[in-house]
This record gives C-alpha cells, sequence and structure tokens, in this order.
C-alpha cells in the first residue's frame, strides 16, 4: 500500500466514526423523551419528510428557486459519485467505455453545478453576508474533488493528487458545515417526529 | 474568550448549554447557508433586510454554539463565524430574534435541510430571558398571568360579573330560563378555557360559544381561577414560567374533575397547552385535550348542532393561524365548519400549512416597539385578504384576529373579522 492510499484510508476512518458518533448522540443518546399525546404517525412523516416535502411540488424554497434546487441536486449526486470513485480508484478499479464517458460527463455538470454555487455565494448580497469561511472552504473542497475525479477518470496516473485531496476533505468534513452530510439526515427526521406527531405531515391536502 | 462577559451571560450560556438535547444540536449544526429561506418569511419578503433572512436568525444562535460547543468554534472561531455572546451580538439577538419572528415556522417547512427554526428562535429568547432582555411589553404580559392568573390582570369578581351577565343575555336570547354559563361546576365533561381578550374585550365570542354549547347540549364548565388558555412564557423563552403556567391548568382540570380541556380559539394557547406544556411538566396529561375548532366540526359531523349556512350570506375568508395549523395540525377542521355555515366560503392563497403568519404571534402583538415592522409586514396578510373580495375574515385566533383589526384599519380592508364560534353561533338552527 502507498503512503497515499493510507493517508485517504486514515482520513476516511476518522470521517467515518466521527460522523457516526455525531449521528448516535443526535438522534439515540441525547433524544428529548415526548410526553405530548400524538395526532398523527411519525413513520409516515419521517417518509414524506424525505420525499414529497423535498420535492418541486411542495417546497416552497425548490420551486422559487428551480435552477438553485436542481444544481445542488447534481452537485450533492455529483459528491456521492465522486466518493465512490475514489473508493473505486483505491482499490485500482476504473470504469471504461460507456461508463467512463458517462461518469465523466456527469462530473463535468456536477462540477459546473458547485461552480454556479460557489459564484452566487460570492455575487449575492444576502447570501454573502450570510457566509463565512467555513462556507467557502467546504464548497471549494467539494467542488474540486468533483474535478479531480474527472481528471482521474481521463488521467489515471492522477490518483495521488486526487487522494491527497480527498483526505483533506476527509479531516475536514468533521469541522465545519460538511458535518450537514450526517446533520441533514437527523434534523430532518427531528423535523419529520415534530410534523408527524402533530398530524401536519404527511400532507393530505396541498391546496394551496 | 472574552473576560468581559458578565454574570448573566454565564448563566445564560449554562442554561443555553443545560437545554442542549439531540433535537436542538441537530438543528444547531444544520444550516448550510443557502439562504433560499429568505422569501418563505415575510419580515424578508416585506423589507428586505438580508438581517431577517431566517438562516441568518439560524446563524446567529448556531454562532453561539459553535463558539462553545465545537472545536472549531473553540480554537479557529472566525473559520466558522462562532460568535462571543458579547453586548453587540446580544444587541442584535434581542432586535432580530424578539423584534422579527413572528415563530410562525413557514421557514422551516419550506427548508432545504429541514431545521426547525422556531426551535432555535426560542432557544435563542430562553438566553435573552435569562439576561433579563424580554422586550417590556411581553414580560409584563407574562407576569401579569402569574401574578393573577391571566394575562389582562382581570380581577375574579370582575370576571364572574361578565360571565353573569354574559348568561342573562344568553337566557333572554334563546329565551330559554334554564340557559346558562356553567361556572366552577365540578365532574363536567368539558372545561373550557378562555383567552382573557375575550372577557376583557370580545365577551360576544364567549357567548357565542355558550350559545353552541346550550344547542349542543354540552356538559360542561368554565372556571373561575384559570381559564386563561394563552401562554406568553412560550413566546418569552421562559420555560419555567411556562410549565407554571401549564400545571396551574392541569391542577384547575383536576380540581374540577373534567374530562376534557377544550382550548379556546387561541393559536399559541392551543399549541402551548395541548403541545409544549406536557413537556414542560414533563410528564403527560391525564385528560384529554382538544381544541374548540375541532370540537365544533365534532358537532356539525355528528348532527349535535343543526346549522344553516343561509343565516351568513356575506362572503368569508379564513385565515390559518400558524400555531394551529402548520404547528399544531388542525388544518381541515375548520374548513369543514365553514363550508356548512357560511353560503359563500372563498380560500385565500396561500394557505393551509403553506399560509402566511399575520404577523401578530410571536407575541408581537404585546411588543409595541416593534408595532411599525409589525404592521409592515402584515401587507402580506392584508393583500391576501384583500385578493379574497371577502367581507368578513374567519380566524380561529385571538392574537391574529387582533393582528387583522390592526391591519383592516392600517390598510382599509373593509372587513369584519370573527371567531370561528361566532359563525357557527350566527349559523345555529335553535
Amino acid at each position: 500500500m502507498r503512503i497515499y492510499q493510507l493517508i485517504f484510508l486514515i482520513s476516511f476512518g476518522i470521517c467515518f466514526l466521527s460522523c457516526l458518533y455525531h449521528f448516535f448522540r443526535t438522534l439515540f443518546l441525547t433524544r428529548p423523551r415526548e410526553y405530548a399525546k400524538a395526532r398523527g404517525k411519525v413513520l409516515p412523516a419521517v417518509v414524506y419528510s424525505f420525499t414529497g416535502a423535498m420535492s418541486p411540488a411542495h417546497k416552497e424554497t425548490a420551486y422559487l428557486h428551480l435552477p438553485t434546487y436542481v444544481s445542488g441536486l447534481v452537485y450533492h449526486l455529483g459528491t456521492f459519485l465522486s466518493l465512490i470513485l475514489v473508493f473505486l480508484f483505491v482499490f485500482g478499479f476504473y470504469p471504461f467505455k460507456v461508463w467512463l464517458v458517462l461518469f465523466s460527463a456527469f462530473l463535468a455538470v456536477s462540477f459546473l453545478a458547485g461552480l454556479f454555487i460557489l459564484v452566487k455565494r460570492i455575487v449575492k448580497r444576502g447570501l454573502r453576508l450570510l457566509s463565512n469561511p467555513d462556507d467557502y472552504i467546504s464548497n471549494v473542497l467539494v467542488t474540486l474533488l468533483h474535478g479531480f475525479v474527472f481528471v482521474t477518470l481521463v488521467w489515471h496516473p492522477f490518483v495521488p493528487v486526487l487522494l491527497v485531496w480527498t483526505s483533506l476533505l476527509m479531516f475536514y468534513i468533521p469541522l465545519g458545515k460538511l458535518k450537514h452530510m450526517v446533520y441533514f439526515f437527523t434534523s430532518r427526521i427531528y423535523l419529520a417526529r415534530f410534523y408527524g406527531k402533530r398530524g401536519v405531515w404527511p400532507l393530505e391536502n396541498t391546496e394551496g | 474568550m472574552k473576560e468581559t462577559r458578565t454574570a448573566s451571560q454565564q448563566k445564560a450560556l449554562g442554561l443555553f448549554t443545560e437545554k442542549l438535547n439531540g433535537r436542538l444540536i441537530s438543528h444547531l449544526n444544520s444550516c448550510v447557508h443557502c439562504g433560499l429561506c429568505g422569501e418563505s418569511c415575510q419580515y424578508f419578503l416585506a423589507t428586505g433586510d438580508p438581517r431577517f433572512i431566517p438562516g441568518r436568525k439560524v446563524d446567529l444562535i448556531s454562532s453561539i454554539y459553535r463558539r462553545y460547543h465545537t472545536v472549531t468554534g473553540r480554537l479557529i472561531p472566525k473559520l466558522t463565524d462562532a460568535r462571543d455572546l458579547d453586548e453587540e451580538t446580544i444587541r442584535e439577538m434581542v432586535d432580530v430574534i424578539f423584534g422579527a419572528c413572528t415563530m410562525c415556522g413557514r421557514c422551516s417547512a419550506h427548508c432545504s435541510i429541514g431545521i426547525d427554526i422556531p426551535l432555535l428562535v426560542r432557544s435563542a429568547r430562553t438566553m435573552l430571558s435569562e439576561m433579563g432582555l424580554v422586550p417590556g411589553g411581553l414580560q409584563s404580559t407574562v407576569d401579569a398571568a402569574i401574578r393573577t392568573g391571566n394575562n389582562m390582570a382581570i380581577p375574579r369578581n370582575e370576571f364572574v360579573d361578565t360571565i353573569l351577565w354574559l348568561e342573562e343575555d344568553l337566557k333572554m336570547e334563546v329565551n330559554d330560563e334554564s340557559a346558562a354559563i356553567p361556572l366552577d361546576q365540578p365532574g363536567k365533561r368539558i372545561m373550557y378555557t378562555l383567552n382573557p381578550r375575550e372577557p376583557k374585550f370580545f365577551p360576544l365570542s364567549i357567548s357565542a360559544m355558550a350559545k353552541v354549547f346550550y344547542a349542543a347540549g354540552e356538559d360542561w364548565t368554565l372556571s373561575s381561577n384559570h381559564y386563561d388558555v394563552t401562554n406568553y412564557a412560550f413566546y418569552s423563552g421562559e420555560d419555567q414560567l411556562a410549565a407554571e403556567l401549564t400545571e396551574r391548568m392541569v391542577a384547575e382540570m383536576e380540581t374540577l374533575g373534567a374530562k376534557m380541556m377544550v382550548l379556546a380559539e387561541c393559536g399559541h394557547g392551543s399549541r402551548s397547552h395541548r403541545w409544549e406544556g406536557p413537556e414542560w411538566i414533563e410528564r403527560s396529561y391525564p385528560f384529554e385535550v382538544k381544541t374548540a375548532v375541532e370540537l365544533l366540526a365534532e358537532y356539525i359531523r355528528s348532527g349535535r348542532i343543526k346549522v344553516d349556512p343561509s343565516k351568513n350570506k356575506l362572503p368569508v375568508t379564513l385565515h390559518d393561524p400558524c400555531n394551529l395549523v402548520r404547528l399544531g395540525g388542525v388544518i381541515e377542521e375548520q374548513r369543514y365548519i365553514l363550508k356548512h355555515t357560511v353560503s359563500n366560503f372563498i380560500e385565500m392563497t396561500p394557505n393551509r400549512t403553506n399560509n402566511y403568519c399575520c404577523g401578530g404571534g410571536g407575541g408581537q402583538l404585546s411588543m409595541s416597539e416593534y408595532n411599525d415592522r409589525r404592521l409592515k409586514i402584515g401587507k402580506l396578510k392584508a393583500d391576501q385578504i384583500q385578493r379574497t373580495g371577502a367581507r368578513i375574515v374567519a380566524t380561529p385566533c385571538h392574537n391574529c384576529i387582533d393582528q387583522i383589526m390592526g391591519l383592516n384599519q392600517h390598510y382599509g380592508l373593509g372587513v369584519e373579522v370573527k371567531t370561528l364560534g361566532e359563525i357557527v353561533a350566527d349559523a345555529l338552527v335553535l
């Protein structure tokens, strides 16, 4: 095993354990007891929370901001794809033929989506005021990951650079906003518990 | 960390730490600063002020969390803009957390991540209350409830006189000497609560519900000791006082031995007593809790009361109180009631869980320092109402009624504002 592979595996281990800790602490170890008698059901609300409630049909932040919503969706899919591909590269697997073309094309688009989000954060005043250095660092780390995976797909010797970059990303995830890869799920579950118990979610009549 | 922190700031931080649980930690860590929530908030929509973007409000409180509870925030605060709880932060918090949020939860329902923003805002209010920074009007409303048993400080004898007078009126109206507004009677099925604004300013809404109870042959009572459905400590963030007010209501239910507590038409009161109360006192209620809206719908559905929609001919629209609807799950009952009691019901757009707050929630009506802002953000609601062409606005919340009456005057809407009880009472066939 080469040194850059080892660094990557260590960084991944640290990141994974840290995320696991955040997940279990939030959802199980410190979950508040609830005493109010429920009016609705939690489980259908949790399902709705990750499906209908996220769709542009119901979510105002999605249907009022479709370009950003689509960019965000593509960007996150690109991130998942990048991480899967990094693992394949570590173990010496490289997609070829049609997969190579598909993955490269998608990552090119997701890289552009990341750039779009970054530029928007820099250009829009309200968003700029809301942002801190962590927002920019996180975006650059992830967007360049897409770019580096794209380069590696077409030029395999780039693997060491990619793995060092990914290691940086892994070390950084537990420190800043990228922790939302855990907290996104726990927050949506808690919000679904809140709305589900009160009989608000899943929405039955969505008129208006 | 700065050494200038005062004892009250230390206490506030201690309380904040004490309150941290999985739910709060989760929501404090989730914001990605996408800023898309701005257009779901009437404060931002009405003013365009970026300080009012809900994400910015989230960041105010989560930046304090980051400063004192994360490694990065402790070591490199500038990286994540982790802020000290200093004078500047506190000043901004008071203005934005108290003065620019009705805790309506519209931003949460549409948040890209799913952050419970009102929960965070209330946590910030809890910290501010620990530092004695609750705006005077809101604090005195809470204090009055604690001191006198109701937030309008109505003396017991004055309340009893009002009820006796209303009872006489009821007897005349229904032409039945046995018609009554029972007071402090034990062993009844229902103990009905009131918003103190009813005995003080809107006694007709009590008469209306009494008439409905009479028509339904209900077994009910009012309490003269603790009838106040409101709980402004929910808005001031004072958990201990909120728990005390809840305990008093539970004790009154137990003293009277009623089987069901029916919550008057009050959005935050319904939410406080039904959903938050058991959490504040850390136990489930030994009785059933229902809102007046659910009860009225039940009466009509079961045929227990007869109503004639042709008795209410003017066009009626409905304002959905946030705490009852989006944050309380009572969504379709009010529509069922109106469809059976008025001849022309027009929905405003958007409605139901997507409805805009009237601007009177979050304790705004009691904080006079923010009056201009409150009326300005109410423009959205005024426009919604105007677009329906309705002559009557029905809303099951006394806070909303006050705010909409204010908007009515300010924007010249020319509408009448009514509770659902009043509309049902007008449609009764006796």
